[in-house]
């Protein structure tokens, strides 16, 4: 650092490249997204069934051949990898701060501080999406009320929330099947997951080793499970008439479930981190937020499921 | 990685990395918030230049300069836009935020240095965006985006076919990422890198106001991501969120936009308030009066603005009792507003006051807020928003508190630490001519269109029935008249570069009491490497 | 220097009675004809009584008492300038608390606001809930013109409702852009567009009759509209959808034309989709509504436009 004697203990963080390098990737990202998605799709009323027509007949053949010419993806993969590259050299620039003993106390707290506020703003964004569940659940009678007289459309409409409109209830996922099974997986993670935390606290370097093996197994097979039902559901969108991409519900079904599944990636990478630095015996006992920021950001993850599984799934089903 | 730049780099001119280094990949909160004044500057001015090109057209009846009238919409939307989340809100937290918040509170930098220059970055991607969509295929025949800066859809997703949108989605996403991340590194710092000594209840109240929101960011913009990337699955990939067809409703959006938007408006006028009462106490040579009653006015205004979005709503069609509920919630927000214009005049009260170029700026700022916020109170009252919403009232009353509450703060701020940011003095006559310039020139901009309003002309037309003429007229000569402000303000800065008058430590005298005040201007590229210590 | 402060506190002040005057003044001043007036500065002339409580809400409580609160700010604001510039008062006093006075002005606002909110609640309650109508329009928005139909009468045929000047530029075999230009070519001065109102004119106005308690319906074929008519204070989106409602009456005696214009941005004609009201007699509606509610227009092929879109049975 600089000349003159430093007599705090904050962090004075050096020039790093990594920020402005995730702008370009977030750059190129971008253009990928659109270059890619706004090419793909007409988006027109003709195409009713856009959303699973766009992830299933066309998304699981993006990378055939005759996808390459919108090219748009390239850019997607190209700025996926350039933020992985990214992250792991801020990562790797964290850990050696850490090591060379940067992480003071203070700058611990404030590590803290920040991830309880990242979370904070992870609820908000979820909220939005429980906020879109509940109001259509919730007044899509009201809606459909004002609508009935007016638009042609409105048979379409009311069979899109489905359950009230003359019997075409849609078929909604059993709860109690697939998705009773990822409750138990990421219940059970959230075990194993403390398992390894108490672990770490008692410098049981093995049992961290083993539980965040676990806890990672368990995040892989709950997103393997997401997967198969994801297609299931996609199956009986070919046999039944009024499934869920017609519909608001799918949408939200979707969506929802979807940036959970992103979150359960995302935290299984962060904790996949944390097993690689826990197998080089890197995690200390009496200093690891990293692990406690992982471990906080899985719970979230959870948690959100429950909320999930309670609303969209269980209740829904009911309904 | 992280050393070698250290050891290659920190050794030469006290410890300043040299250019690529220090501007590209900087972690030091001063340079980062320079770069956000720069981009806010360019924000400033393309966001200017798209407002002068509306007066143009808007100075007649006909269409004189459109030909097609999508571009006149994409020019209002990329105006709102631009202003807002690339003028304002980087200069007032980004710029100003990051030069001041460490320096005022004792802090020798931000918390999160390296993800203070990712927001900085984000934000630069989101300009890049936003930019590019000008030009891509947006709708109707014409280039970007003409669905007003509130998006509603179906506009913003049948209505919009061409990508320019989804340039502007992703650009929106980026810019709200930066300023969440923004908004956790202030929160952290705030809480945690004050100076030994200065508790909560010490902090000097532009922390308070950088404090509060940087908690309605936090809370808001993430349901506002929400939202974008509901638009955007809408468009793509044939979601049905705010389709009837598929049992979506168009009206949530408008509810998930203004649940972001109204926390919004005092994202921008917070941190002017914080600014304004640091300058009218510098000047009055006095403590603030009544501190603790200004901070947690700021605080209540940050709760309360979380409950009063549907305001915008009122003509949607919403149950009454609804409105009702919105009607009484959004008045309350007058008294903590009122609370603090009280207090910074009884600051003012006894007070040895000099007119200093910042303070007439702030007294400006006081006087045109409260013109602003009272035509608040107007249309909070639900049955009269029926006259006047979506009306040229409604752009008066916003004009009011951001063209004039928000920009004067900042040029109030600007100009007072100035000297602090570049070492330099600024030339009093052309900044004052800069002041008068636009002190004239927004009254006559937007007070005739509080009238225009009342006469019930729709916003966002570019052509308008020929008995609105006359007072859209003066409305148009306004705003030439504060274009040529702008070009003062730049002259004095590029003047005061090249001149060179060397400021002092504290070129304000003894009114100037916060921490900043204690270094040099401009201050060493790391400071308190022994922190203060506050009685 | 001390000029410079001198005339700030001088130009603040101007500034605040400049605001004060205009607003007296132009709420004085309104003018007798309908839609909007040139240099006028209040409401339009109102004639519904939903109108009349916004009018009367606004020119008596909001404004004097906003108006009062700004000029009291801006005279507090010019007193202390002037008493405790630096030169009058070179000692500046430490005072920062003063409990009596910082109660007095949170409560003071509170008590104006509560006395604010009943007539705000009143005039709210009075508009939103609908008394028992005589007769239902219903208003579809689409791009860019509005749909007029009358679900109580079968026989008359919904119709559309279009912009005279671009809306037809198809029915006299221009283009859209040619239309533009023809409107930009006339002379500046020119007010109105062979007699009727340039922007606000339609091809076929919504016909209602007088002193009737009309209840509009309003929805959306594809983007967002909102359906307002400045003289009968409403203003209502009209979304896809959904259907609102709102109502309005016209005062007896006052039969004429009323013009609004589209009130949400939808795309690139949102500035041209007005709304033209034709208030008629009693008499003259169930004419108009026995008869089908057919209009005749009168299209002058030289200039392009159409005169007048009347009700056929009005035409005497
Ligand atoms: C900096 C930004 C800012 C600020 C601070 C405010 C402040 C306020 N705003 Fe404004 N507003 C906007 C920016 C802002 N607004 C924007 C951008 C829009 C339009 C968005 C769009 O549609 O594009 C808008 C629109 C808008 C609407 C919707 C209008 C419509 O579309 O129909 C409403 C309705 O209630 C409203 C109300 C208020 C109120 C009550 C306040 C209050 O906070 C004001 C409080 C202040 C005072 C009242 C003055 C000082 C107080 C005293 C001196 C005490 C005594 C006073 C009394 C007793 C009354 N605003
Ligand atoms: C902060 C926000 C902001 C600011 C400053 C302004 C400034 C101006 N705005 Fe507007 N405006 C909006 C926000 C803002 N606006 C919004 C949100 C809308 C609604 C859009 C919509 O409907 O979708 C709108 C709409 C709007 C309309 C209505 C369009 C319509 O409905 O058809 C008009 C018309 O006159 C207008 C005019 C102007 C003018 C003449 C200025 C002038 O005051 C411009 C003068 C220039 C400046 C004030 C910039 C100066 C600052 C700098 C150059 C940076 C300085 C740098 C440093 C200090 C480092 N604006
Ligand atoms: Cu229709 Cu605006
Ligand atoms: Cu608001």
């Amino acid at each position: 650092m600089s000349d003159h004697a430093v007599e705090h203990d904050y962090h004075l963080v050096n020039p790093s490249p990594w920020p402005f390098l995730s702008g370009v990737a977030t750059l190129v990202w971008g253009l990928g997204m659109v270059v890619f998605f706004a090419g793909l799709h007409p988006r027109s009323t003709e195409n009713p069934n856009g959303m699973m027509e766009f992830l299933f007949s066309r998304g699981m053949d993006m990378f055939g051949p005759d996808k390459v010419s919108n090219g748009g993806w390239i850019f997607i993969v190209l700025g996926l990898l350039m933020g992985a590259a990214v992250m792991t050299g801020w990562w790797l620039d964290m850990i050696k701060e850490g090591e060379e003993g940067d992480h003071t106390p203070v700058v611990q707290i404030g590590m803290r501080y920040g991830m309880i506020m990242f979370l904070m703003q992870e609820v908000m964004f979820f909220v939005a999406w429980f906020w879109m569940f509940f109001e259509f659940v919730l007044f899509h009678e009201d809606r459909a009320g004002w609508n009935t007289d007016v638009l042609e459309s409105a048979a379409t409409y009311a069979q899109g929330y489905g359950v009230n409109a003359g019997g075409h209830a849609i078929t909604t996922i059993n709860p109690w099947d697939l998705p009773l099974i990822n409750t138990l997986l990421l219940l059970l993670s959230g075990v194993t997951l403390t398992w390894a935390h108490h672990a770490l606290i008692e410098n049981k370097q093995k049992a961290v080793y083993w539980g965040l093996a676990l806890t990672i197994v368990l995040g892989l097979v709950f997103t393997y499970v997401q997967g198969v039902e994801y297609v299931e559901a996609y199956g009986h969108r070919m046999t039944e008439t009024n499934w869920l991409d017609s519909n608001i519900y799918g949408s939200t079904f979707f969506l929802a479930t979807g940036f959970h599944g992103l979150h359960v990636i995302i935290g299984t990478i962060f904790l996949f981190v944390m097993w690689l630095r826990a197998a080089r015996g890197n995690l200390k006992s009496d200093q690891h937020f990293g692990f406690e920021a992982a471990a906080w950001y899985w719970h979230f993850v959870d948690v959100i499921w429950l909320f999930l599984f309670t609303f969209v799934y269980v209740v829904f089903a009911l309904n | 990685m992280a050393t070698t730049y250290a050891s290659a780099d920190t050794d030469a001119h006290d410890g300043k990395p040299k250019f690529w280094v220090r501007w590209f990949f900087s972690t030091n909160h001063k340079d980062i918030g320079t770069l956000y004044l720069i981009l806010g500057l360019i924000g400033g001015l393309v966001g200017g230049f798209l407002s002068i090109m509306m007066r143009l057209e808007l100075s007649e009846p006909g269409l004189q300069f459109f030909g097609n009238p999508h571009t006149y919409n994409m020019f209002i939307t990329m105006h709102g836009l631009l202003m807002i989340f690339f003028m304002v809100m980087p200069i007032i937290i980004g710029g100003l935020g990051n030069w001041f918040v460490p320096l005022m509170i004792g802090a020798p930098d931000m918390a999160f240095p390296r993800m203070n220059n990712l927001s900085f970055w984000l934000l630069a991607v989101a300009l890049v965006c936003g930019v590019i969509s000008m030009f891509l295929p947006g709708g109707a025949g014409g280039a970007g985006f003409g669905g007003s800066w509130v998006m509603y859809p179906p506009l913003s997703t049948s209505g919009h076919p061409g990508p320019a949108f989804d340039f502007l989605i992703i650009g929106i996403l980026a810019a709200g990422f930066s300023s969440i991340f923004g908004a956790i590194n202030f929160i952290t710092t705030i809480f945690n890198m004050r100076a030994p000594g200065m508790t909560m209840h010490k902090m000097p109240l532009y922390a308070w106001s950088v404090l509060v929101t940087s908690w309605l960011l936090l809370l808001s913009l993430p349901v506002l991501a929400a939202a974008m990337i509901m638009l955007f699955t809408d468009r793509t990939v044939g979601t049905g969120f705010f389709d009837p067809a598929m049992g979506g409703d168009p009206l949530m959006f408008q509810h998930l936009f203004w649940f972001f938007g109204h926390p919004e408006v005092y994202v921008m006028i917070l941190p002017a308030f914080g600014i304004i009462s640091h300058v009218i106490a510098t000047f009055s040579r006095k403590p603030v009066f009544g501190y603790l009653g200004m901070a947690y006015a700021m605080v209540a205004i940050g709760v309360v603005g979380f409950v009063v979005w549907a305001h915008h709503m009122y003509t949607v069609g919403m149950d009454v009792d609804v409105k009702a509920y919105f009607l009484a919630a959004t008045f309350v927000i007058a008294v903590p507003t009122g609370v603090k214009v009280f207090s910074w005049l009884a600051t003012m009260w006894g007070g040895s006051i000099r007119y200093s170029i910042p303070m007439q700026w702030a007294l400006a700022t006081i006087f045109l807020f409260v013109i602003g916020g009272v035509t608040g109170v107007f249309l909070a009252s639900a049955g009269l928003d029926t006259a006047a919403h979506d009306t040229y009232f409604v752009v008066a009353h916003f004009h009011y508190v951001l063209s004039m509450g928000a920009v004067f703060a900042i040029f109030s701020g600007f100009t007072y630490w100035f000297g602090k940011m570049s070492g330099y003095l600024y030339n009093k006559w052309l900044a004052g001519l800069q002041f008068w310039l636009f002190f004239i020139g927004v009254n006559l901009a937007f007070m005739p269109q509080h009238f225009l309003g009342w006469q019930g002309m729709p916003r966002r037309i570019p052509d308008y029935f020929q008995e609105y003429q006359l007072l859209n007229q003066i409305s148009s000569y306004g705003s030439y008249m504060s274009a040529i402000g702008v070009i003062v303000f730049i002259v004095w800065v590029i003047e005061a570069f090249i001149v060179k008058r060397k400021a002092g430590d504290n070129y304000w005298g003894e009114g100037a009491d916060t921490l900043e005040w204690t270094l040099s201007s401009p201050p060493p590229y790391h400071q308190y490497s022994k922190l203060p210590q506050i009685k | 220097m001390r000029i410079s402060r001198l005339a700030a506190s001088v130009g603040v002040t101007f500034a605040g009675l400049i605001t004060t005057g205009l607003v007296t003044t132009g709420l004085a001043f309104a003018s007798n004809k309908n839609g909007p007036t040139d240099g006028d500065l209040g409401f339009q002339r109102s004639v519904t009584p939903v109108m009349d409580a916004i009018t009367s809400l606004n020119n008596y409580w909001l404004v004097p008492i906003m108006v009062a609160i700004v000029v009291l700010v801006t005279a507090l604001m010019v007193y202390i300038m002037v008493r405790f510039r630096e030169k009058a008062n070179p000692v500046p006093s430490k005072t920062t608390h003063h409990v009596g006075l910082e109660l007095a002005w949170t409560l003071i606002p509170v008590v104006i606001l509560v006395i604010l909110v009943v007539p705000s609640m009143k005039l709210l309650y009075f508009q939103d809930v609908i008394p028992e109508s005589e007769l239902v329009v219903k208003v579809t928005g689409d791009t860019w013109n509005w749909e007029y139909s009358y679900p109580d009468h079968e026989h008359i045929d919904p119709y559309v409702s279009s912009i005279v000047d671009i809306a037809n530029a198809d029915k006299f075999g221009l283009s859209h852009a040619e239309i533009i230009a023809r409107i930009d070519a006339r002379p500046a001065g020119e007010p109105r567009l062979d007699g009727r109102p340039y922007l606000l004119a339609t091809d076929a106005a919504l016909v209602v009759p007088v002193d009737t308690v009309v209840k509009v319906l309003v929805t959306a074929n594809n983007n967002m509209h909102a359906f307002a008519v400045p003289q009968f204070g409403i203003k209502i989106d009209a979304m896809p959808g959904r259907i609102n409602e709102t109502w309005f009456k016209v005062h007896a005696g006052e039969e004429g034309t009323y013009y609004g214009q589209c009130s949400e941005i939808c795309g690139i004609n949102h500035a041209f989709m007005p709304i033209e009201v034709m208030v008629v007699s009693k008499a003259e509606f169930k004419r108009w509504a026995a008869n089908g509610g057919s209009f005749t227009t009168q299209i002058s092929q030289n200039t392009g436009s159409i005169t007048q879109a009347v009700p056929v049975n009005t035409v005497q």
